[in-house]
């Protein structure tokens, strides 16, 4: 099965001073990429920037409205995904384990539909 | 129908288990099911089985495998030709004990820390122990459409998230055996009302003795694990002196213990035992201490051991209602009705008025105070909410009583 890993995190843990903490936890993603490239299972993902370089397009009503920010303003935000293909929902899991976290953070684990 | 009746309750769980492990599929398995005991009901009258739970699995593979063929008929041109009846050599030479058990590998998968918390038990009592939605909605005290949802969103999510079948390695125990057995707990709790053993749980009841000898087999590291195998064990054992000759409940301090099931409390104490040495305690040893110092009892001479009982429950969550009510029951022995009657008043009686022990224990102390037309309101109001007949004759015997 294919599924999403998405990483939730508070992204004040790499702004300002945190700077070194953005530069270590990239070195992390970009070895724990490698490694789930070699066992076979990447199926894609990306990093994101932060929530406040988003812009929103919401349809309401039949008319598009754009407003500055993210989908929704919480806490944790959207910060990268891993696209991978694993037999079930424990070996999915058991992935998004090895998602480096900066602090405190979650990942939402959502598999794909097929088509 | 009495021959699929019994076959359903003793074996329909093992079936649904083996049809869902080999499908992985719950709906599947469940329709399948149900599909071979309507075709029983159908053609047991006129032929009945050399082994009825061997038809049974016999003929829900081949519904499963009817049903899966059908699902992908669409976008196909032809389909395959439709499974065989069976021959007769293969009716003779089924088995039910050829049936693989697969029940501690769909416990994991409905107990899954995926599944929401409050549908687990609900949808072990299901698929393994093969309750109806109805039944469940009543120990859970929702409404059974409700409920009915409740189970068909856990079921959706374990299909589409991709829950595994297997029985989790010991890496991921610590987390996914929490939920394992506080499930069984509400799955064994329902079994052991049923003081009589005669109704739909008692079979399950027995088969917790198997699932949970399972369990310690393959946790004997766990504590709280043992301490279960321990509780069914205990409980059990008492089976035979739960109810008198005339089907009226017995309560646990009048049982004659000589009744008990001697070699299945000294199984109980080991596992109690191996549970203590690994030195970790927890609520569920607790538990098993309270029916292991009632064991200890050989016969209605010795004095009943009350005050081991109070300081157990001195021990235990106070925040619990059950405990509360039990910790009361052995309050009144030692201290006095109006003292146990004081700690029951103490307790939110709108929360509990679906509760029967809250109305039962009420009952008695405020008859033994000779507070008799509320001894007989509450007596009342258990006996409405009595979970089988033999606890209802005992509840109107004592009420009965009340002078």
């Amino acid at each position: 099965m294919q599924y999403a890993l998405l990483i939730y995190e508070n992204e004040e843990l790499y702004r300002g001073d945190n700077g070194r903490a953005l530069d270590e936890i990239i070195t992390a993603h970009v070895a724990l990429a490698k490694a789930l490239e070699e066992e076979g299972i990447l199926r894609g993902g990306s990093g994101l920037n932060t929530g406040d370089t988003a812009t929103t397009l919401r349809k309401s009503g039949g008319q598009y409205a754009l407003h500055d920010g993210p989908y929704a303003e919480a806490r944790e935000q959207l910060g990268g995904f891993y696209l991978v293909e694993v037999p079930d929902l424990d070996a999915a899991m058991a992935v998004a384990k090895r998602i480096p976290l900066a602090g405190d953070g979650s990942v939402e684990v959502r598999p794909t539909t097929d088509c | 129908m009495i021959a699929l009746d019994q076959t359903a309750r003793e074996a329909g769980g093992r079936i649904v288990a083996a049809l869902a492990a080999a499908f992985r599929d719950l709906d599947l398995a469940e329709e399948a099911y149900a599909e071979a005991c309507a075709r029983a009901a159908a053609v047991w009258p006129a032929a009945p089985p050399l082994d009825p739970a061997a038809w049974l699995y016999a003929t829900a593979r081949r519904c499963a495998l009817d049903m899966i063929r059908k699902r992908n008929v669409r976008g196909r041109l032809a389909p395959d030709a439709p499974e065989p009846e069976a021959s007769a050599e293969e009716i003779l030479a089924s088995d039910a004990r050829l049936i693989p058990d697969e029940r501690l590998r769909l416990i994991f998968v409905c107990c899954h820390p995926a599944v929401a918390p409050e549908a687990r038990a609900a949808l072990t009592l299901r698929l393994v122990c093969g309750l109806t939605v109805q039944e469940i909605a009543r120990a859970f005290l929702v409404a059974e459409t409700a409920m009915f949802q409740r189970l068909t969103r856990a079921k959706k999510k374990i299909a589409q998230a991709g829950v595994s079948f297997e029985v989790p390695g010991p890496e991921a125990w610590p987390e996914r055996l929490a939920a394992v057995l506080s499930t069984l707990e509400v799955a064994y709790a329902r079994a052991h009302e049923d003081a009589a053993g005669a109704g739909t749980h008692a079979g399950y009841a027995r088969e917790m003795l198997g699932l949970t000898a399972v369990l310690a087999e393959l946790l004997p590291e766990e504590p709280e694990c043992l301490a279960f195998a321990a509780t069914v064990r205990f409980a059990e054992a008492r089976r035979p002196a739960r109810l008198d000759a005339d089907g009226a409940m017995v309560p646990l301090s009048e049982q004659d213990p000589r009744l008990w099931n001697r070699p299945l409390i000294h199984e109980a104490d080991a596992l109690l035992r191996r549970a203590a040495r690994l030195n970790r305690p927890g609520p569920r040893q607790l538990r098993a201490a309270l029916h292991g110092v009632w064991c200890v009892r050989r016969s209605l001479a010795e004095p009943p051991p009350w005050s081991a009982v109070l300081a157990l429950y001195d021990l235990a969550d106070r925040d619990d209602p059950f405990v509360r009510i039990n910790r009361a029951v052995a309050l009144a022995e030692l201290g006095g009705p109006a003292v146990a009657l004081a700690e029951i008043e103490a307790l939110d009686a709108a929360r509990l008025d679906d509760f029967q022990p809250f109305h039962a224990v009420r009952a008695d102390l405020l008859a033994r105070l000779g507070r008799r037309d509320e001894a007989l309101a509450a007596y009342d109001r258990a006996i409405a909410l009595a979970p089988g007949p033999a606890e209802r004759l005992w509840l109107v015997r004592r009420r009965s009583d009340v002078t």
